[in-house]
């Protein structure tokens, strides 16, 4: 997609949500639905920027989301750091992490890059339940539970205030859907689409998929990172229930529905998502099996996602995100 | 035997073969020359089934094959040997042989097949316990025209197998294909290395940017000024 | 002295179970290059099939009779998902990211279908055969030995199906040149789906015969997938005998990191060990095909 159908795309769908306060500002739990959508766009986007875009397959999302949300409530409540900063060094933290989990990484194939980052997930709920992590401050297994809210020009960004919260989540979705359309749509972009595609020939380029690679686990863990410390200043408590495998296989839905290395389907994939998931809140029980059964449909019924079956209508310069593969082996 | 009508062929997006015709009579030599690139290999994987994009016609033995998958063809006696080989490395010479006649109709004739190749390969039968991995290139050429043999197959497309050889062998390895069409085999054959190729071939096709451009007999290509042009700037 | 002797048995006894799911995994990823996310839910598939013969519909003839008709439903099972799911998924771009979402959400859809069907709460199987055998001071229980000796069966009957059969030869050529296996004429499709087959009754197997010794569950799963995954990955995906190796020295690293640091530590040191090796070697202990 181009640089200004992107643009244009997320224009739309962040313009349109602007104006959603308007209408539902009153009604609380829509807002909570709001702002999560927004939340899980960025973390969505994220995710999507690691795998679809730089062909790696990390399932650490999830856990680097968790980890800046521990990490900020943390540095806040025990250090007393002023949340406005906290956050931004809860994202340093998730990025420290994700770039030391990207350099075992680096020199693996695909599915060991997958085991070896969701080994992080897996590790991250004993650990903080651990002696090791409640001497840190995670509360073990029952969690922090009185996180400060961020508190910028007079509001307090709690969840008694949600339409803040709201204009606060749309700011730093905006903000980091430019940062990751700039990344594509750079030379770190082009970059990327070339080492997925070979990375013996992209390194005879001169293109060091060392560097690269590491910047987008650095990046995205970053930016996934700063989302959870977020979340957690804007819901005020955490608990180690976020590392569970319905979140998990929620945020794949996400980027089935929008389509893998099709941004911004990502956005539109979490908003999607969310409304799905609420709107099968009454299923109780039944609604992981419904969403498993939805992720196995999705995946058969659309390789490329809503935007891909949006394209089929309206198709247009197609670059970036594409893998334009050579197929010189016998199939 | 085999005759292919208006054959389009597409690897993912890109259309290589562009309504092509061409024919294969029974036991004769069809030699297939072009420039890199052009489709020639992806006529061979087309008739062989194993290129799954292919609109058109291919018949062969009065059966119509286009959309039949390799693992039927082979059953049916049309083989494709790869310019690159396709070995299976960790295995033996003995094993690739045994894997050659995989499918139902080549198992039956293991044995004579077996004790066939091997007379016609006598190197082969010395190294029957090597890893095929450990060959040096000719003897992996043998080895894949070799287990290409053991499909008992009456049709066999070979791609290029004199690449990559010193000229000695190249000699050797069309000698042997000689000897096969002798013993009744029909022949498609990729290949750029002319002088040899006129001794060879019946029938010679040059395909260029997907579409026949010459068709003819060997004395007629060799007299060919735009073809001098092609096969000396290959 | 005697109770790290218990300790060991334990080991040894589990390290031959998770041997016998790491080769069927090593064996799909080895030969299909899929990355089965549902394999622990494959897993708890076998303990409640058992289950429903034997203590739902009381079916005699005991494990016997369990194995024989457990064998080919697993077998069934794992070939038709592996077709309709799996297969479809092969033409398109970026298949192996596909098909582990795909086999992610198969495992939420499975797992949660076992807790509507069956209940949350543990099922109990009883043992293979009561009472243990003296050893010295001590005693072995005869099931570990019966869950021993099946498992290392199961595995050197896989063995030499690979590598005297037909079929297994077809299997391992598809592994090492699924190009050349196609030339030859082998169908490369049903060796897929056969293979995910064939590791869905080995990890099928494997939960049948833990089921007795610990209880079977709707989660119980995610802990058999991260080992499974480990042991490969540890051993080389792809390199079966490195699969064995790797499942008995990962199954003695937890039973006595579980010993003396306690059951929360098992996941760190597997991993911790997984990481080190694959930072020195990428490939595991002895990968080949991966």
């Amino acid at each position: 997609m181009n640089w200004k159908r992107m643009s244009a795309t997320i224009a739309l769908i962040f313009g349109a949500m602007a104006f959603t306060p308007l209408f539902v500002g009153g009604a609380d739990h829509l807002m909570h639905i709001l702002i999560m959508c927004l939340i899980w766009a960025v973390v969505a986007s994220c995710w999507d920027l690691i795998m679809g875009f730089a062909g790696i397959f990390s399932f650490g999302q999830v856990a680097f989301f968790v980890i800046g949300a521990y990490a900020s409530a943390i540095f806040s409540i025990r250090f007393g750091i002023d949340p406005v900063f906290a956050m931004p060094m809860a994202g340093m933290v998730s990025a420290a992490l994700g770039v030391l989990v990207g350099l075992p990484c680096l020199r693996l194939k695909g599915a060991y890059v997958a085991l070896v980052t969701f080994a992080v997930h897996m590790i991250l709920e004993p650990f903080l339940k651990s002696g090791m992590g409640r001497a840190m401050g995670t509360g073990g297994s029952r969690g922090i539970l009185t996180i400060p809210p961020m508190e910028l020009f007079g509001i307090t960004f709690s969840a008694d205030n949600k339409i803040a919260v709201f204009y606060a989540a749309l700011v730093l979705a905006v903000v980091c859907s430019v940062i990751i359309m700039l990344v594509i749509r750079s030379f770190w972009g082009t970059a990327f689409l070339a080492i997925k595609d070979s990375e013996d020939f992209a390194s005879s380029l001169g293109v060091s998929a060392f560097k690269y690679k590491l910047a987008v686990f650095a990046l995205t863990s970053f930016l996934t990172g700063l989302a959870g410390g977020f979340y957690g200043h804007y819901v005020g408590m955490l608990s180690t229930r976020m590392l569970g495998i319905d979140l998990f296989v929620m945020l794949m839905i996400m980027l089935v529905i929008g389509g893998i290395g099709q941004f911004p389907g990502a956005i539109l994939g979490a908003i999607m998502t969310v409304a799905i998931n609420e709107s099968l809140a009454p299923l109780g029980s039944y609604r992981p099996l419904i969403l498993g059964a939805m992720v196995v449909v999705l995946v058969l019924l659309l390789p490329d996602g809503i935007i891909g079956l949006l394209r089929k209508f309206a198709p247009g310069k197609t670059e970036g995100g594409q893998t334009v593969a050579v197929e010189s082996g016998i199939q | 035997m085999l005759s292919v009508t208006d054959l389009d062929a597409y690897y993912g997006q890109f259309h290589v073969l562009h309504k092509m015709s061409c024919t294969v009579n029974e036991g004769e030599v069809v030699v297939l020359l072009g420039p890199n690139g052009h489709g020639k290999s992806t006529l061979l994987k087309s008739i062989c089934g194993l290129v799954p994009r292919v609109n058109g016609a291919i018949h062969y033995k009065g059966m119509e094959i286009s959309k039949m998958p390799a693992e039927k063809l082979v059953n049916k006696g049309v083989i494709y040997i790869a310019e690159n080989r396709e070995l299976f490395g960790d295995m033996t010479v003995l094993e690739n042989l045994k894997l050659g006649a995989y499918s139902r109709n080549a198992r039956k004739a293991e044995k004579k097949n077996l004790a066939d190749v091997f007379s016609l390969f006598p190197r082969l039968a010395e190294r029957k316990k090597q890893l095929a991995a450990t060959m040096s290139g000719g003897e992996a050429r043998m080895l894949a025209i070799a287990r290409g043999l053991m499909s008992n197959a009456d049709f066999l497309c070979i791609d290029e197998p004199s690449l990559g050889l010193q000229p000695n062998l190249r000699v050797e390895v069309f000698n042997i294909i000689k000897e096969i069409n002798r013993q009744g085999k029909s022949i498609l054959l990729v290949e750029q290395n002319i002088p040899q190729i006129a001794d060879l071939a019946d029938r010679i096709y040059v395909l260029e940017e997907g579409r026949i451009t010459f068709e003819g007999d060997a004395e007629t290509a060799i007299r060919d000024d735009h073809l001098k042009e092609i096969f000396l700037g290959m | 002295m005697l109770e790290y002797f218990d300790v060991f048995i334990s080991g040894l006894t589990n390290g031959s179970v998770y041997a016998l799911m790491a080769v069927g995994l090593t064996l799909v990823y080895g030969v299909s290059r899929a990355f089965n996310f549902a394999y622990g839910s494959f897993f708890s598939l076998g303990g409640y099939i058992a289950w429903v013969f034997m203590m739902f519909l009381g079916l005699r003839g005991g494990y016997i009779m369990v194995f024989i008709l457990s064998i080919p439903l697993l077998m069934g099972f794992g070939y038709f998902t592996e077709k309709l799911i799996v297969a479809p998924l092969r033409k398109r771009s970026d298949w192996e990211v596909k098909v582990m979402m795909i086999t992610l959400g198969l495992a939420l859809f499975m797992d949660n279908g076992y807790q509507v069907i069956f209940g949350p709460r543990m099922k109990s199987l009883p043992p293979m055969m009561e009472g243990a055998m003296a050893v010295g001071d001590t005693f072995i229980a005869n099931q570990d030995i019966m869950i021993f000796v099946l498992s290392i069966t199961g595995i050197l009957a896989f063995r030499w199906v690979l590598n005297n059969t037909r079929i297994g030869m077809a299997v391992r050529a598809v592994a090492q040149n699924p190009a050349g296996a196609q030339i030859v004429g082998i169908p490369k499709d049903r060796i897929f789906a056969a293979t995910f087959g064939i590791s869905t009754v080995m990890v099928g197997a494997g939960g049948i015969l833990l089921a007795q010794k610990y209880f079977v569950s709707p989660m119980g799963g995610w802990d058999i997938l991260v080992k499974s995954w480990v042991i490969t990955a540890f051993g080389g995906m792809g390199s079966i005998r490195g699969g064995l190796y790797a499942a008995f020295i990962l199954g003695m690293l937890e039973a006595f990191v579980g010993y003396w640091f306690g059951l929360n530590w098992v996941l760190f040191a597997l991993f911790g060990v997984l990481l080190t090796t694959l930072a020195i070697r990428p490939q595991g202990l002895m990968g080949k095909w991966g």
